[in-house]
C-alpha cells in the first residue's frame, strides 16, 4: 500500500471488550499454569490517526472530494481570466495542455465523491422488543450442554443484532433466552414456546426441507409470523436455522435487515456444532434408558 | 462431520469470505446501461431487492439508495466495469492520478518553446496537487462505512499448509480445537491461525516451519516463539492493520500483511480448597491482506476465544 507507507502509521483501533458472563464452574481437576513469564514483550500497534478522522467524519469525507474537485474547476477558469488568456479549449499551448490536464483530475475527483455519496449505506434504526427478558433453560441437560448454550447466547448478543434466542431440539424446548413475549394469563411472565404448534406450522416444515438456514429480514412482511407467537411482537429480523433434522434456533433480532451475510454464516457454524453436542447428549441419553431398561 | 475429523487436513478455499468480491466504481458516462453491467455483479444474496436505478447524477441525495446490510455486501448498486476480472476500479483514481501527473510534467519539461508563464506554474502546481489527492483518494475510501474490501486474499509463497495439536488431549478439547480453527479459517480472512490455551497449542493453516520438522519439533519451536514473546500474558486484543516492521514475529509465515492476537482469560477455582488460578491463552490470526478484520470479525473472534473459556479448566 503506497499511500499507507507515505503516511507511515501502525494501526490501532480501539478494541470492545466482551462482557464477562458467570458460567457455571466446573470443580475437576486443574492444570497449573507452568511458565511465569514476566508479561508480553512485543510490539504494541500505534494509533492509526487518519483511520479514526475518516471514520468519525464519515459525511465529510465522502463530500470532499466532491468540493475539491469543484474548487479546483473553478480555480483553472479564473486562472484563465486573470491571466488574460482566452477559454478555448485546445490543446495548441502548453498552457492549454496543463489546463485540461488538470480539469481531467478535477472531473474525476467529483466522479470519486459521487460515487461514495451513491454508496453511503442508510442507517436504519434499532427497534426494542417489547417484552419480557427470560432466561429457561430445560431442567435436565448436562453441564456442558447448558454452557454450550450460553456460550452461543452471549456470542450472538454481543456481536449480532440477535435480543431472542429459541432452540427446540426433538420437540422440546431446550432454550428460551432474551426477549420474549409476555404471557396473556399471567402478565409479567414470558410466554411458554407451544413446541407441538411449532412443529407442525409451516415455517418448521419448510426450513426442514431445505435444510438450510431461512431469513427474514423483514419480518413484517411474511403472514407466516403468527406461528412464533413467543417472539416479542415487534421484533424486526428472524433467522431460522436447522440443527440437523431434529431440532431449529429461532433468533430474533432488533433491526430490519439486521443480519449481515457472515453472521448468517457464522450461525450456520455454530448450529452444526451445536447439534453435534445435543445429538451426543441424546445419544448417551437413550443409551442410559437402554441400560436402566 | 469433516471439519471435526482431527487427521485430515482441511482444503480450504481461497474466496474465505462469505460475503462480497466486487467492488466497482461508477462514472456516468456508462451507467445508461443497466442490463450489460447487472450479470457482472456476484449476486450472492437473492433476498435482497436488486436495486437497477442508481444512475449516478447530480442529485446528492441517496435516500433509498442503499441498505443498510450492504455495510458489509456486495452492493447491488450499479457500477461501472472494465470486466476485466481482478482488477479493482476503485483504485482509478490513484490511476488516473499518477497518469496526469506525469504529464503534467512532460508538459512542462517537454512541452513549452517558450519559458513558462506564471499562469502556467499557478495551473500546473494546482494540477500537481489533484493528482497527489487522486492517489491517496483510494486509501481514504477503505475508512469509510460501507467500504467493501476486495477479495484479494493470494496465497503467499513458501508457507505449507500444516495442522498439528499437542499431545494428550481429551476427545472433547480435540473436536473443540478443530472446529474453533475451522471456523476461523472459513469465515474470516484469515490463512492461518494459532490457538493456545495454558499449555496446549494447536496450529492450523498455512505456516512456514523449518523444512521436515516433525510434529513434537513443530510443536516445540512454536512453544519456544510464543515464550519468547511473551504472549501467554497477553491481556488486551493486539490489532496490527498492517505489518510492524519489527523481526519479533518471525513465527509468523510469510507474506502476512496483517495480523490479530486475541486472549482467552479465564480464572478457575478449584472446588477443592478454593484456590484460584488464571489459565491464559490466545488466539493469533493471521492474513494476506491488510486491513482485514474489522469491528464485526473482531467481535466474532472474541465469541471464539471465550468458547474455550470454558475449556480450559476442563480436565486435560
Amino acid at each position: 500500500m503506497e499511500a499507507g507507507a507515505l503516511l507511515r502509521s501502525i494501526s490501532w483501533i480501539p478494541i470492545r471488550h466482551l462482557p464477562r458472563r458467570c458460567l457455571p464452574i466446573f470443580p475437576r481437576s486443574l492444570r497449573a499454569s507452568s511458565d511465569v513469564q514476566g508479561g508480553y514483550r512485543g510490539p504494541k500497534p500505534k494509533k492509526d490517526w487518519v483511520a479514526d478522522w475518516v471514520s468519525n467524519n464519515d459525511d465529510t469525507v465522502r463530500s470532499l472530494p466532491i468540493y475539491v474537485g469543484g474548487l479546483s474547476l473553478l480555480a483553472v477558469l479564473f486562472n484563465r481570466s486573470i491571466s488574460g488568456i482566452a477559454p478555448v479549449a485546445d490543446a495548441s499551448s502548453s498552457q492549454s495542455r496543463a489546463d485540461l490536464l488538470t480539469l481531467g483530475l478535477a472531473v474525476t475527483n467529483v466522479l470519486t465523491g459521487l460515487v461514495w455519496l451513491s454508496i453511503r449505506p442508510k442507517s436504519i434504526s434499532v427497534v426494542n422488543p417489547q417484552g419480557v427478558t427470560c432466561q429457561r433453560i430445560h431442567y435436565d441437560l448436562p453441564d456442558y450442554v447448558v454452557s454450550e448454550l450460553l456460550w452461543i447466547w452471549e456470542s450472538l448478543s454481543v456481536a449480532t443484532c440477535c435480543r431472542s434466542l429459541i432452540i427446540v431440539y426433538q420437540d422440546n424446548c431446550v432454550l428460551q433466552i432474551g426477549v420474549a413475549a409476555e404471557s396473556s394469563i399471567n402478565s409479567g411472565d414470558p410466554i411458554i414456546v407451544d413446541t407441538t404448534k411449532l412443529v407442525q406450522g409451516s415455517l418448521y416444515e419448510s426450513v426442514m426441507k431445505s435444510g438450510s438456514q431461512s431469513y427474514l429480514a423483514n419480518l413484517s412482511l411474511y403472514p407466516a409470523r403468527s406461528e412464533l407467537p413467543f417472539l416479542p411482537s415487534n421484533t424486526q429480523a428472524v433467522i431460522l436455522q436447522p440443527l440437523g433434522d431434529k431440532g431449529i434456533a429461532v433468533i430474533g433480532g432488533d433491526t430490519i435487515r439486521g443480519f449481515t451475510t457472515s453472521d448468517q454464516a457464522w450461525i450456520t457454524l455454530i448450529a452444526e456444532k451445536l447439534d453435534s453436542t445435543l445429538s451426543k447428549y441424546s445419544n448417551s441419553l437413550t443409551l442410559a434408558t437402554q441400560n436402566k431398561v | 462431520m469433516g471439519s471435526l475429523s482431527i487427521n485430515t487436513i482441511v482444503e480450504f478455499r481461497l474466496q474465505l469470505r462469505f460475503q462480497a468480491d466486487k467492488r466497482h466504481s461508477s462514472y456516468l458516462f456508462t451507467s445508461r446501461r443497466p442490463s450489460c453491467f447487472s450479470g457482472i455483479i456476484a449476486g450472492i444474496r437473492n433476498r435482497l431487492r436488486r436495486r437497477r436505478n442508481t444512475r449516478v447524477s447530480a442529485r446528492v441525495d441517496n435516500s433509498g439508495e442503499s441498505k443498510q446490510q450492504q455495510q458489509q455486501l456486495n452492493l447491488s448498486v450499479l457500477r461501472f466495469t472494465f470486466g476485466i476480472p481482478g482488477l479493482d476500479e476503485s483504485y482509478l483514481p490513484r490511476w488516473i492520478g499518477y497518469a496526469f501527473g506525469s504529464l503534467l510534467l512532460l508538459n512542462h519539461f517537454v512541452g513549452s518553446n517558450s519559458s513558462t508563464t506564471p499562469a502556467q506554474l499557478r495551473s500546473e502546481v494546482l494540477g500537481l496537487s489533484l493528482s497527489a489527492f487522486s492517489i491517496t483518494l483510494p486509501y481514504l475510501g477503505k475508512f469509510l462505512k460501507g467500504a467493501n474490501l476486495v477479495d484479494q486474499s493470494t496465497l503467499p509463497e513458501g508457507n505449507k499448509q500444516i495442522f498439528i495439536m499437542s499431545e494428550n488431549l481429551s476427545d472433547t478439547m480435540k473436536e473443540d480445537l478443530a472446529w474453533g480453527t475451522y471456523v476461523l479459517l472459513r469465515n474470516t480472512n484469515t490463512i492461518s491461525v494459532l490457538i493456545s490455551v495454558g499449555d496446549v497449542l494447536c496450529i492450523r493453516g498455512y505456516w512456514s516451519t523449518p523444512e521436515d520438522a516433525t510434529k513434537t519439533h513443530m510443536l516445540d519451536w512454536f512453544g519456544r516463539q510464543v515464550q519468547q514473546i511473551g504472549l501467554s500474558d497477553l491481556k488486551d486484543t493486539l490489532y496490527f492493520p498492517q505489518r510492524p516492521d519489527s523481526g519479533v514475529w518471525e513465527m509468523l509465515p510469510k507474506g502476512i500483511r496483517s495480523f490479530l492476537v486475541q486472549p482467552v482469560l479465564r480464572a478457575c477455582k478449584l472446588g477443592g480448597n478454593g484456590t484460584e488460578k488464571t489459565i491464559q491463552g490466545f488466539i493469533l490470526l493471521a492474513s494476506s491482506m491488510s486491513y482485514a478484520y474489522n469491528n464485526r470479525d473482531r467481535d466474532w473472534i472474541g465469541a471464539v476465544a471465550n468458547k474455550f473459556r470454558g475449556s480450559a479448566c476442563i480436565d486435560l
